[in-house]
């Protein structure tokens, strides 16, 4: 690039050292390039684990399993904890996402860029279907309620196991099966067990992955 | 130490502590993408005027690309690894572990 002239380098940038040194030194700068690029995956799930922990478990109390409440939190009560620790959550990620992506540019940023959008897009979505249908004099309390969650678990759902396919990561594509299956229980048994699952496996879940995912970066570099 | 004391299937270009170091963290950015001088830089700790030459070195050789573009107003250098950067990274590592087996079995 010729910006500086060609000048003397200092000697230990141009001597080799033995394989074995170079060796450590690919090792060490791979798992450095890989820490920066990447971000720190509990980052990422954390946020929306404990989002999840909190405002679906204050659901659940709401709800109760036997549709007798636990504790006397009225349901937009719950719905503002929910929405407050979501709103952090994805502040948090967003900001994670941008530091890790912010020098890069090319086809990892078009693909995350669209896939980003996809997410509110298909919450919009989901609000659009939901005040359609889950109307007051179409469903009871409960029902709309469930309405709401199911289908936002389900986009989630999707958009995990579509990330999974994007990254070409296995273990995204299964958090995805995994919520699948989860809303697919609570849906069947009801509006009690969707947030206690929701709670405990899907938020409960995100922090777990975290956990792991972060332990396989140290461990393989990946 | 003592096995190879003579290299000449390293490749010379990337055989060195600092040229390694930034073909390594170029190499680990998806192919398709490209970083922005300062975010590279950072990565590496490397002073701007060291890392230039560097990558003048790595770009005489082919095996890195520098795109000079603006952000808005400012001017943004963008560097990546070429395919053909990527290829001889590739054999470098092949022969670094070639050359650590040679040792190890030369022990015994």
């Amino acid at each position: 690039m010729a910006v500086v002239d060609e000048k003397p380098l200092e000697d230990e940038d141009e001597r080799a050292l033995p394989p074995a040194e170079m060796m450590r030194l690919i090792e060490e700068q791979r798992a450095v390039a890989v820490r920066r690029l990447g971000g720190d995956p509990l980052m990422l799930y954390a946020p929306w684990g404990l989002a999840w922990l909190v405002g679906f478990g204050a659901l659940f109390l709401h709800y109760g399993l036997s549709g007798e409440p636990y504790l006397p939190i009225s349901y937009w009560t719950a719905l503002t904890v929910l929405f407050i620790g979501m709103a952090v959550a994805a502040a948090v990620t967003a900001y994670a996402g941008w530091k890790s992506a912010t020098h890069l540019r090319g086809v990892s940023q078009d693909r995350g860029m669209m896939y980003g959008l996809a997410w509110p897009a298909a919450l919009i979505m989901v609000a659009a279907i939901a005040l359609r249908f889950g109307r007051p004099e179409n469903l009871p309390p409960q029902e709309i309620g469930l309405l709401w969650a199911s289908l936002s678990i389900l986009v989630v759902a999707t958009l995990y196991m579509a990330g999974g396919a994007l990254w070409r990561e296995w273990p995204i594509f299964f958090i995805g099966v995994h919520l699948f299956v989860l809303n697919l229980v609570g849906l069947v048994a009801g509006p009690g067990w969707h947030a206690l699952l929701t709670a405990v496996g899907g938020g409960g879940g995100f922090i777990v992955a975290g956990l792991l995912m972060r332990r396989r970066r140290e461990w393989t570099g990946r | 130490m003592n096995a190879a004391p003579e290299l000449p299937e390293l490749d010379p270009v990337i055989h060195a502590p600092a040229r390694l170091r930034v073909v390594v963290t170029l190499n680990a950015l998806e192919e398709g993408d490209q970083i922005a001088f300062p975010g590279l830089r950072e990565m590496l700790g490397m002073t701007a005027g060291n890392l230039s030459v560097h990558l003048s070195k790595l770009e005489d050789a082919g095996y890195v690309e520098i795109v000079k573009t603006h952000k808005g107003r400012t001017p943004v250098t963008y560097v990546a690894l070429t395919r053909r950067g990527r290829a001889a990274f590739e054999e470098y590592t092949v022969a670094i572990r070639k050359l650590l087996e040679a040792a190890e079995t030369g022990k015994d």
